[in-house]
């Protein structure tokens, strides 16, 4: 939808005065510079990461996301690690903004613990943090940003079980707010190219209960390596974790894509009709 | 006259800056992938073309024949990659009765990407050109720009993704043609299923070496709709007969 | 002045909408109603899912027998969809949900002796929200955002006072109407002129009257309406590529609330 109000058949600013931004703070096409003092947000993502995908399985979720964080096509940041441990049984992954996953992972960090004051093993009311919790809090969050057009630029994928009921749980939500829950969900480039991987093993919530955890596992391991293939952006260094309902999480920062195969590349010359 | 006419071109540009108006064409949204195996190559497409969010064909053909053995998968522009492929065809088929040679995929690959190069893009056609000649099993693919690409696999279109993943993970050099079929409607399907611009069914057009190219039209057909829940005849007469004129009336001669 | 776009550099600006896909659709009957959609979420040429809801059924506690039966909501509750922009959707359902709670413990708080009369006289009558009270909230949520729109088509479903089925369908600021039957969302240009034929006879003649009478209304029975939800759907899957997937087709009558699925194509 076009928020300029100029495009709605406003009245001249002769007739009621300009309009006010400050109006759902949207800046509009004329009012949207320094100079006219309307407020200016982030529009766009300056270090990035690239995907992170997640499968579910029988007994859990496993994840998984590149430590690289570019800064455009540079590549910036080797050792920054996106997934992030959230209480006892959840994993957060990043993409997006770098600087804005920093923030949320202080926000996070103070959740947890102010949760903790309240529910620790001294306190009457024991009520540890669940997935859902995380997810719910988070996505509220991200839809607030984006209603005052002042957004975090990530999509995040929440995974975990359910401590509780040894329920697997896997949702997304992205910078405007929009969220989802599916077997398998990738942010960005995974979407594209890890998904339709994912889906062959379990494209829907039955399957993905017949799924076992090293199918999973194999299944990640896949779809990284065909993201390294192919998306320019990504690295072969990433961390793994597997989210189990009985052995708790397993988190390794150190993963390198393994089994690729570059060897009939020495057979192809230039782009057409090139011998040698 | 020969070529384009650029008649129009001033006008249009003067409609479009004064009114809100766009020229749509249909775009074959599509997934198509080319894939070299032991003794030969094959290529394979889906059927939907789409206007927009709208399916506008829910079984059309992508592969088109540029020369007996020498097939081509089109994506973009629907009227582009059927035009340039049928030009090109044509253009092919004279030098090679005036050579008294067989057309080589070569020279269909450098006719497309000068004649899509002079034209700097404006045609909308992305290719994956494959054949036999003489000098063997041959895949390329050619961009609207007119560049080009030479590999053992290759996909493009707007589920190219979907399917080049298919590609990477299950691609081997030196496949059967079996095992080559199976792996480019694999690649076909993923697209279908993941990507909203692709759908319906799978075409395949298999060139071995020393053989006639086949074309395996609907090979897999995995989206059959299923029957209506009901049949939706009106009753003879719910709409009525408000004039009726005879232009002319003419005796049948049934024992003619 | 109006602003001319193409004539100064674009500056990059965030566009706090995106199209989620999907249809909707309401029709009421005599003594029932239904909504339903297709479970898909999708955004440009990708899936995020093929399992999403779209309707919330909004209702007062469910007792044990309601349960057993495997139903979803009773005779008072009402049918909640949304379609469009989906974090909008969301964040409109809460909204809503949020008010009925509100409303709901309100209406259902004794009564201090001698204000009896505030009750209407129906003292011993389990008070809910009526359809046309939800229906006029709604608006006054829509429009609450009227200069930064919640980007969906909502249409609720359920029974009036009367017991009689009815359907309110909403523009994104708010103005709403009741109807026989709406579609909203991808779909909509292509199921409701089939609805428009089909529940409410629209260009249909009595045979034998030269397009002079029209065909009587009548209510459709709920075996009928099902039968064109799921041609509706079926149909629009095969035409439109931000729909399939699966299809949940929500019944409302006088025994409560029921959910049927249906598989729709994935292509």
């Amino acid at each position: 939808m076009n928020h300029d109000p100029y495009s709605w058949g406003r009245p001249t600013d002769s007739m009621y005065g300009q309009y006010n931004s400050q109006i759902a703070n949207a800046p509009t096409s004329l009012e949207g510079n320094m100079a006219s003092g309307a407020n200016q947000h982030t529009t766009s993502p300056i270090v990035t990461g690239t995907s992170v995908v997640a499968i579910k399985y029988n007994n859990g979720v496993v994840m998984a996301a590149d430590n690289l964080a570019s800064y455009g096509s540079l590549l910036r940041f080797q050792g920054i690690e996106r997934l992030h441990k959230v209480g006892k049984t959840t994993m957060v992954g990043i993409s997006g903004d770098v600087s804005d996953m920093q923030y949320l992972l202080e926000i996070l960090d103070e959740l947890t613990i102010e949760h903790n004051y309240d529910n620790d093993e001294y306190s009457d009311n024991v009520d540890e943090l669940q997935p859902d919790y995380i997810f719910t809090y988070l996505a509220n969050l991200m839809y607030h940003r984006r209603t005052k057009m002042n957004p975090l630029w990530n999509a995040l994928i929440v995974s975990g079980v359910n401590s509780k009921t040894g329920e697997p749980f896997l949702q997304y939500v992205n910078l405007l707010g929009v969220k989802y829950s599916s077997p398998s969900i990738a942010t960005g480039f995974g979407a594209h190219l890890a998904i339709p991987l994912l889906r062959k093993l379990a494209d829907s919530e039955e399957e993905a209960q017949k799924l076992t955890k090293e199918q999973a596992i194999q299944g990640i391991k896949d779809s990284m390596r065909v993201l390294f293939y192919r998306d320019t952006r990504s690295s072969k260094n990433y961390s793994l974790a597997v989210i189990d309902k009985d052995s708790g999480i397993t988190y390794d920062n150190d993963v390198n894509v393994e089994d690729m195969s570059w060897k009939f590349a020495k057979d192809i010359r230039g782009y057409g009709t090139q011998k040698v | 006259m020969a070529g384009l006419s650029f008649d129009n071109h001033k006008r249009n540009e003067f409609l479009q800056s004064q009114h809100n108006v766009s020229f749509k064409t249909t775009s074959t949204g599509t997934t198509i992938v080319g894939i070299k195996f032991k003794n030969g190559v094959v290529i394979a497409a889906d059927t939907r073309s789409t206007q927009g969010p709208i399916v506008a064909d829910k079984n059309c053909e992508k592969l088109h024949r540029m020369a007996p053995k020498i097939w081509c998968a089109g994506a973009g522009t629907a009227a582009d990659t059927e035009a340039v492929t049928k030009l090109i065809g044509n253009n092919m088929e004279l030098q090679s009765l005036y050579s008294k040679r067989e057309p080589r995929v070569v020279s269909a690959l450098q006719n497309l990407k000068q004649h899509l190069f002079k034209y700097q893009g404006h045609l909308g056609a992305y290719l994956i050109v494959a054949g036999v000649d003489p000098t063997g099993a041959h895949l390329f693919s050619v961009q609207a720009h007119g560049s080009t690409d030479v590999g053992y696999y290759q996909s493009l279109g707007s589920g190219s993704l979907a399917a080049m993943a298919v590609l990477e993970s299950e691609f081997k050099m030196d496949m059967t043609k079996e095992e080559a079929i199976k792996l480019a409607s694999d690649a076909i399907e993923a697209g279908i299923w993941n990507d909203l611009g692709s759908g319906s069914n799978v075409d395949v057009c298999v060139m071995e070496i020393g053989k006639d190219a086949q074309l395996l039209r609907n090979y897999r057909t995995p989206n059959v709709r299923e029957v209506k829940e009901k049949s939706y005849r009106f009753a003879r007469g719910t709409t009525g007969i408000l004039r009726t004129e005879i232009v002319a009336q003419y005796e049948l001669d049934t024992n003619a | 002045m109006v602003a001319q776009y193409g004539k100064e550099p674009i500056q990059h600006q965030f566009n706090p909408y995106s199209d989620n896909g999907g249809t909707l659709l309401g029709i009421a009957g005599e003594d029932f109603a239904i909504l339903a959609s297709d479970t898909r979420q999708s955004v440009d040429y990708s899936i995020n899912t093929r399992l999403s809801h779209k309707i919330k059924v909004i209702t007062p506690d469910l007792s044990s027998e309601d349960k057993k039966n495997k139903l979803v909501g009773t005779n008072k509750s009402i049918l909640f969809g949304t379609n469009g922009f989906s974090a909008d959707g969301d964040a409109l359902t809460e909204d809503f949900e949020e008010n009925y709670k509100f409303y709901t413990s309100n209406q259902n708080k004794k009564i201090e002796p001698g204000f009896e009369f505030l009750n209407n006289g129906n003292e011993d009558k389990e008070s809910s929200m009526t359809m046309q009270s939800a229906a006029r909230n709604v608006q006054h949520i829509l429009y609450g955002k009227r200069f930064f729109p919640y980007y969906v088509h909502t249409i609720l479903a359920g029974l009036d006072e009367e017991g009689k089925g009815c359907v309110y369908s909403f523009d994104p600021v708010g103005s709403y109407e009741r109807e026989q039957c709406r579609v909203g969302g991808a779909g909509a240009s292509l199921i409701m002129p089939f609805l428009d034929n089909q529940v409410n006879f629209k260009n249909q003649y009595i045979p034998g009257t030269n397009s002079t009478e029209r065909k009587k209304l009548e209510y459709l029975t709920l075996e009928e309406c099902l039968k064109l939800v799921k041609d509706a759907f079926t149909s629009v899957t095969e035409r439109h590529i931000t729909v399939g997937d699966g299809l949940e087709i929500f019944i409302i009558n006088k025994e409560g609330v029921r959910l049927e699925y249906h598989a729709l194509k994935k292509d």
